[in-house]
C-alpha cells in the first residue's frame, strides 16, 4: 500500500531538488544582481520543498533525507528529464521556469485533495510560496515577450523545445493505479496533462506568446506501456499529419539523460566524499 | 493547576527565543509556537515553520529545547513541526509588527499575491525609516527567503519587507 506513496513522494522531491539545483547555478552568474539573488533565493525555495517531501517518506520509509537527497545512484531519481537540462541561455531558463512553476502549480493544487494528511498540508503550505516563483516567471516571459525581436524569437524557440520535455512532468508514475485507487495521487497523470495543457495556453495567450507550441495534437497525447515496458505515445498524429515525437520521457522510472549524469556527479561529490558528514 | 502554571512558563521562556535570522522577534511575536503541552514533567512543544526552505529552523528547535528544559518542573522536552496549519505572515503579532520595524525591516501587509497569470506586486510596502507608502518594489526576493527588496521614493533608502505568504 505504501509502495505508491513512496513513489509519489521521490517523484515530488526529485523534481523540486532537481530543478532547484539548476537554477542555484544562477548564483553568481545571472545576467544581474537581482536576478542572482532571486534564482538563488528560488532555488532555496525549492530545495526546501524537496526536504519537506523527502521528511514525509522518511516518514514512512526510516530513510535520512539528507540520504534520499544526495545518497542514491542516478537510476534512483525519479525527476522528469526537463528539470535536469542544463540551463542553457537565459531564454530556455525562463521558459523552463515558467513551464515548470506553471505544473508545480496545478500538480501542488491537486494534491492539496490527497488522501495523504501530512501531504495535503504540505501543498496547501506550498502553494503560498509558488506564487513567488510564478510571478518572478511571468514578470520575465512578458518583459522579454514585448521586448526586442531577437529576445522574443529565442523565447518562442525555447519554450517550443522546453514545452515537448514538459509534458513529461505528468508522466505517470511508477504504480501509478496504485496510487490513484488509494487516494494518494488525486488526479491522474492523464488527466493533470490535459489541465497543463489548456492552462500553458491560455497563459501564452495572455503573454501574448504564440500558444500555438502547444500544438492541438497534444491534447491527445497519451503515454501507454509498449509491450517492452517502455512509455509510447498513443495517437501521436497531429492535426496536420506530422508524428508528434514525445520526448523527455523516462524519468520517472528512473531513465535519464546523460545531462543528469554530470549534475548528480556535481551534486553528490560532498556527500559521496564524506558520508554523514555535517555542516 | 499545576501544569497550567508550567505551560504558562514555557510560554513566557519560548518568548525569549528569538528568529535567528531577526533577533529581535521572538518565535512567540512570530506566530510559530502552535502548541505547549506538558503531562507528567513531559513537555511538547510543535512549531510552524516559516518558509520551508529556511535554514532557520535547526537553530530554533535546538533553541526551544534548550529554553524549555530549563523551565522548573520540565524533565524532558520533544520539539515538533507541522505544516497544519500553515504558518502565513497574518500570524505575526501587533508586537511583532512593531519590533520588525524598529529593526528596519517593513512588516508584511495584506496577504501574499494570488498570481498565476498577472503581472506585478499588487503590495505596498510601508518604508520602516520614513512611514512612507510611496515605495516601490525592486525584487520579490532578496538575501533570505522571507524578504524582498523595496525602495523608498520619499526618503530614497533601499530597505527590505517581511514577505507576505
Amino acid at each position: 500500500m505504501n509502495d505508491s506513496l513512496i513513489s509519489l513522494l521521490t517523484a515530488l522531491g526529485d523534481d523540486e531538488l532537481i530543478i532547484g539545483h539548476r537554477h542555484s547555478e544562477w548564483t553568481g552568474h545571472a545576467p544581474h544582481i537581482e536576478e542572482d539573488v532571486a534564482f538563488s533565493s528560488i532555488a532555496q525555495d525549492e530545495i526546501g520543498h524537496a526536504t519537506a517531501f523527502y521528511e514525509l517518506l522518511a516518514q514512512i520509509t526510516g530513510d535520512d533525507p539528507d540520504r534520499l537527497a544526495l545518497g542514491r545512484s542516478p537510476d534512483e531519481y525519479r525527476h522528469a528529464i526537463l528539470c535536469e537540462r542544463p540551463n542553457g541561455d537565459w531564454a530556455y531558463t525562463l521558459a523552463r521556469h515558467w513551464l515548470y512553476d506553471t505544473a508545480d502549480a496545478l500538480r501542488l493544487e491537486a494534491l492539496s485533495g490527497t488522501a495523504h494528511k501530512d501531504l495535503a498540508a504540505v501543498a496547501v503550505k506550498l502553494q503560498r510560496e509558488e506564487r513567488y516563483h510564478m510571478l518572478h516567471a511571468t514578470t520575465w516571459m512578458s518583459r522579454i515577450a514585448h521586448g526586442p525581436v531577437e529576445g522574443r524569437a529565442r523565447l518562442i524557440d525555447s519554450i517550443t523545445k522546453a514545452f515537448a520535455e514538459a509534458l513529461a512532468l505528468f508522466e505517470p508514475i511508477e504504480l501509478e493505479e496504485e496510487a490513484v485507487k488509494e487516494g494518494w495521487l488525486p488526479v491522474p497523470s492523464d488527466e493533470m496533462r490535459s489541465r497543463f495543457l489548456a492552462h500553458a495556453a491560455d497563459g501564452l495567450d495572455q503573454l501574448g506568446l504564440p500558444a500555438e507550441v502547444v500544438s492541438p495534437s497534444d491534447q491527445s497525447a497519451e503515454f501507454v506501456a509498449s509491450s517492452s515496458g517502455d512509455l509510447i505515445e498513443r495517437n501521436g498524429n497531429g492535426a496536420d499529419g506530422r508524428e508528434w515525437q514525445p520526448s523527455g520521457l523516462g524519468g520517472r522510472r528512473g531513465t535519464h539523460s546523460p545531462d543528469f549524469d554530470a549534475l548528480w556527479d556535481e551534486m553528490t561529490v560532498t556527500y559521496r566524499e564524506n558520508p554523514g558528514v555535517t555542516w | 493547576m499545576k501544569t497550567t502554571t508550567i505551560s504558562e512558563s514555557i510560554w513566557a521562556a519560548l518568548d525569549s527565543v528569538m528568529d535567528p535570522e531577526i533577533p529581535v522577534v521572538s518565535i512567540v511575536d512570530m506566530g510559530m509556537v502552535e502548541q505547549v503541552d506538558v503531562q507528567d514533567g513531559r513537555a511538547r512543544v510543535v512549531i510552524l515553520p516559516t518558509f520551508s526552505g529556511c535554514p532557520a529552523i535547526s537553530v530554533i528547535k535546538r533553541d526551544v529545547a534548550e529554553a524549555t528544559v530549563r523551565v522548573e518542573g520540565v524533565k524532558t522536552v520533544e520539539v515538533d513541526t507541522t505544516y497544519s496549519p500553515p504558518w502565513t505572515t497574518d500570524r505575526i503579532t501587533e508586537q511583532g509588527r512593531t519590533k520588525l520595524r524598529e529593526f528596519g525591516l517593513a512588516p508584511p501587509t495584506g496577504v501574499a499575491p494570488v498570481l498565476i497569470t498577472e503581472i506585478g506586486l499588487p503590495i505596498v510596502a510601508e518604508c520602516p525609516f520614513c512611514g512612507s507608502t510611496n515605495t516601490r518594489n525592486d525584487s520579490p526576493f532578496g538575501p533570505t527567503p522571507c524578504r524582498a527588496l523595496y525602495y523608498c521614493e520619499d526618503c530614497r533608502n533601499p530597505f527590505e519587507q517581511f514577505k507576505p505568504i
